[in-house]
């Protein structure tokens, strides 16, 4: 029944002898069936070039429709990013494995009837696009990052404890995403904001005046967090007008008001914090 | 047990139960609605008796009670909470109801049977599905009950159509439609007629063939059957590549049910997408009956004339939506139309005696096609391999529109989506879903309304907008309401002259697939939707 897939190619190439846990783990396979996919806690196909190329074909044909070609999800049906499952969530190998297997009981995440092989090449190439967060952070002095998070960052941003909570929480941002992406948000955050963190600015029939971030929105209502931190509800038929905003809240930090080096002392402080 | 029958009492009340048991079968109209009763549609205002409310597909109540001035005062009577959820699909039933009791099916094969005035159970039943569900495990959803007599119908995930004993949910017998482990599944609400039961199935993203059966509704024997997908030398084939391999798995699934003509003894059913979804070159043609509606005779399952909207779909675009019956003046003369609002963002309308296409328009901003050609066919400036078109959801779906007769408006909601489509061979195999590509989705273009169309221009008459693609469905009323739901969880009813906004309420889950339904229960206008895990009836205050 699965003789015609063309993965079974690429699944015999890859039970030669090249890589021998990889054998190993394919002749547990074979003697011990499918209770190896509860035993295994490792996927034996990480980082397997192959087994990466294979996944992402698996993963077009049957996950793509729902979490994206680019596996980052569709938020309107609900399909989570899958870059950030293990940053975000924590999830291990193993972990991936199963909800593939068994789908998520309630929801449209169906069961696979993937062999364990195949399971185990899909995860190898969820892997393979997972948000490693920060790869080789340049040296840095977490001390002295400390005291410039508390003087750029901290009137909206909270961090092991410290600051407010107008923007992202940052404690574990190191390792969601990319060091390239943290320093564009810093140079340049207007590029891109991310939901919940839009702006806009509100007339309200009194005149009053609001600018604040749309944390959540239907046909009547904006529910806010205003330009001080405080969380509201607005109802839109009293409103005068509805301004959009392109930007974002947070400023642009320019090399001269923040230089690299203090940047990443700013990114050591982040990632090794919550060890201070 | 025994000593239950040693009390007195029980002397006086069996050969009561006795003879009520006697009357369990053959079907027994008297104790419950029969098919004239289905066929009156409305005329009993304590009754909701089939999907729509009548075969018309109009989803037009005729109830007066809440009008456009007193709506402002409904407000919730009780919330029945289903215990099962979906996500990433909707509860997506409609009610029956039948003196005072609700038949409610839910997610997962679970349904019930409540009590009216008071949301609590009569009874609950639960399917004890398989665990290698095919697609029926990507939309454990279903749409609700048909109802006969004493007996309800359902179909299942795992692609079977049960008869309950409506009175304690006793399975009465249980047919199998179709093997689910090659793909297929069942989630619709079955139509109900004169001494059958037809149903249709879902799976167009498996190696399936679809099509529509009729059952006998006391014994579950298989009447006819329509194939959806022609097989090699009938009347389609040669829209098809000549390869019994690819017909037998060319798709066409049947899972939102249809309309029925009891004059012209005709059913009308919606067609979904050619299999694989989005990779064309598998299957050179217009792909028929993909994508089409087909009018069928009710005795035989013959087809007597088809209208393709999407030929040779390209777009995952499924004609699975309530065909929609009326009585209509065209151009100075009466005139017996069905119109559809369509995934590919057009709406039509045509004669449903001979299947000869009035008008079709597009009632989005899709730039798939602008027009049809002289033949009815639509001139395709981009098939999605070039940016933005809609997306697979479409611009409309299988959540139900309504049609005010009188105003002649045809209200639907309507999705504006932005995709790109990427087609790609597919490794084709049983039971494994079998899309053929991928799309992509700009998430950041997206959003919805609901759209009053003038039917007989296709023109929009009013609209009112929506922060996020929806997929609510519609009710109207003869007080001149409209009652529909949206993606941020919101009901809220309309006027159906303008469109304006007159009530609303938060139901906490976005109302997914689901259109409201409306009867009386002691002199009391019920409106009822249903709502991520829960069903909430709404009433002015007594």
């Amino acid at each position: 029944m699965n003789r015609d897939r063309p993965s079974e190619a690429l699944i015999r190439n890859l039970t030669l002898p090249q890589r021998p846990h990889v054998l190993l783990a394919l002749a547990i396979l074979v003697f011990a069936g499918t209770s190896l996919s509860y035993a295994q806690s490792v996927n034996p196909l990480e980082g397997d070039v192959r087994a990466i190329r294979g996944g992402a074909g698996l993963f077009r044909a049957q996950c793509a429709t729902c979490h994206g070609a680019d596996a980052k999800g569709i938020s309107s049906i609900e399909a989570p990013d899958l870059t950030q499952i293990w940053s975000r969530r924590s999830l291990s190998a193993a972990a991936v494995f199963e909800i593939i297997r068994l789908g998520i009981p309630g929801s449209i995440m169906p069961p696979h009837s993937l062999t364990d092989t195949e399971n185990w090449m899909l995860v190898a190439y969820l892997q393979s696009v997972a948000e490693a967060g920060v790869i080789g952070l340049p040296a840095g002095d977490p001390a002295t990052g400390r005291q410039a998070f508390v003087e750029n960052c901290s009137t909206c941003h909270r961090a092991h404890g410290l600051g407010e909570s107008l923007g992202p929480n940052l404690s574990n941002v190191t390792s969601q995403r990319s060091l390239e992406s943290l320093i564009a948000s810093v140079r340049d955050p207007d590029a891109l904001v991310g939901r919940g963190y839009k702006l806009v600015h509100l007339r309200a029939s009194e005149g009053e005046e609001i600018t604040g971030l749309i944390k959540s929105e239907d046909a009547f209502s904006m529910q806010l967090q205003d330009d001080t931190g405080r969380l509201r509800s607005v109802n839109k038929a009293d409103l005068q007008t509805i301004e959009r905003l392109p930007g974002s809240l947070m400023p642009a930090f320019a090399l001269n008001q923040l230089g690299d080096q203090r940047l990443f002392d700013i990114f050591n402080f982040l990632q090794n914090g919550a060890q201070q | 047990m025994r000593k239950l029958l040693e009390k007195k009492w029980l002397d006086k009340v069996w050969p009561a139960l006795l003879a009520s048991a006697a009357v369990v079968s053959p079907l027994s109209a008297q104790d419950g609605p029969s098919y004239e009763d289905i066929l009156a549609g409305f005329s009993n205002p304590e009754r909701w008796l089939t999907y729509s409310g009548d075969y018309s597909g109009k989803r037009h109540s005729p109830l007066q009670q809440i009008t456009p001035e007193n709506v402002s005062g409904l407000r919730p009577v009780w919330t029945f909470q289903t215990g099962t959820t979906t996500r990433g699909r909707g509860f997506e039933t409609t009610p029956l109801a039948d003196d005072g009791v609700l038949y409610v099916t839910g997610s997962n094969n679970n349904a019930w049977a409540i009590d009216a005035h008071t949301g609590r159970t009569f009874w609950r039943y639960r399917r004890n599905l398989p665990n290698d569900l095919t697609y029926g495990a990507s939309a454990p959803v279903n749409r609700g009950f048909g109802m006969l007599g004493d007996r309800l119908f359902m179909v299942t995930l795992d692609a079977h159509l049960l008869a309950f004993d409506r009175r304690n949910g006793d399975i009465l017998w249980d047919v199998e439609l179709a093997d689910y482990r090659v793909g297929y599944a069942a989630t619709l609400a079955p139509l109900v007629l004169d001494g059958k039961v037809i149903v249709g199935i879902s799976g167009g993203e498996y190696r399936t063939r679809g099509f529509i059966d009729a059952y006998d509704p006391v014994s579950g024997e298989q009447l006819w059957r329509f194939n959806t997908i022609p097989g090699p030398g009938e009347p389609g084939s040669e829209t098809w590549p000549d390869d019994p391999e690819v017909l037998a798995a060319g798709g066409g699934g049947t899972w939102m049910n249809g309309s029925f003509d009891p004059e012209l003894n005709l059913i009308y059913w919606g067609v979904g997408n050619p299999n694989p979804d989005y990779y064309g070159d598998a299957r050179p043609g217009d792909n028929l009956y993909s994508n089409s509606l087909v009018a069928l005779d009710a005795d035989t399952g013959e087809l007597r004339w088809h209208y393709q909207f999407t030929p040779h779909d390209l777009n995952d675009w499924d004609s699975n939506h309530m065909p929609v019956l009326a009585e209509v003046n065209w151009q100075g003369q009466p005139r017996q139309v069905v119109m559809v609002g369509n995934r590919n963002g057009f709406f039509y309308v045509l004669d449903r005696v001979t299947g000869e296409l009035l008008l079709g328009t597009p009632f989005t901003a899709t730039s798939w096609a602008r027009e049809l050609d002289a033949d009815g066919r639509p001139i395709v400036l981009n098939d999605g391999s070039q940016g933005c078109v809609p997306d697979p959801w479409g611009s409309t779906n299988f959540m139900p529109p309504t049609f005010v007769p009188g105003q002649d408006l045809f209200i639907l909601t309507a999705r504006e989506t932005c995709a790109t489509y990427v087609p790609e061979k597919p490794a084709d195999a049983p039971g494994q879903s079998n899309f053929g590509g991928t799309v992509l989705i700009d998430a950041e273009q997206g959003s919805g309304a609901l759209r009053a169309l003038d039917i007989h221009t296709g023109d929009l008459v009013w609209e009112f907008s929506y922060p996020s693609p929806t997929f609510g469905g519609v009710l109207s009323t003869a007080s001149g309401l409209v009652f529909a739901g949206d993606h941020e969880g919101n009901f809220m009813a309309f006027d159906s002259k303008d469109g304006r906004n007159l009530w609303h309420y938060q139901t906490g889950s976005r109302i997914w697939g689901a259109a409201a339904m409306t009867f009386m229960l002691d002199q009391r206008q019920l409106v009822l939707i249903p709502s991520g895990t829960t069903l909430t009836a709404f009433a002015l205050p007594d």
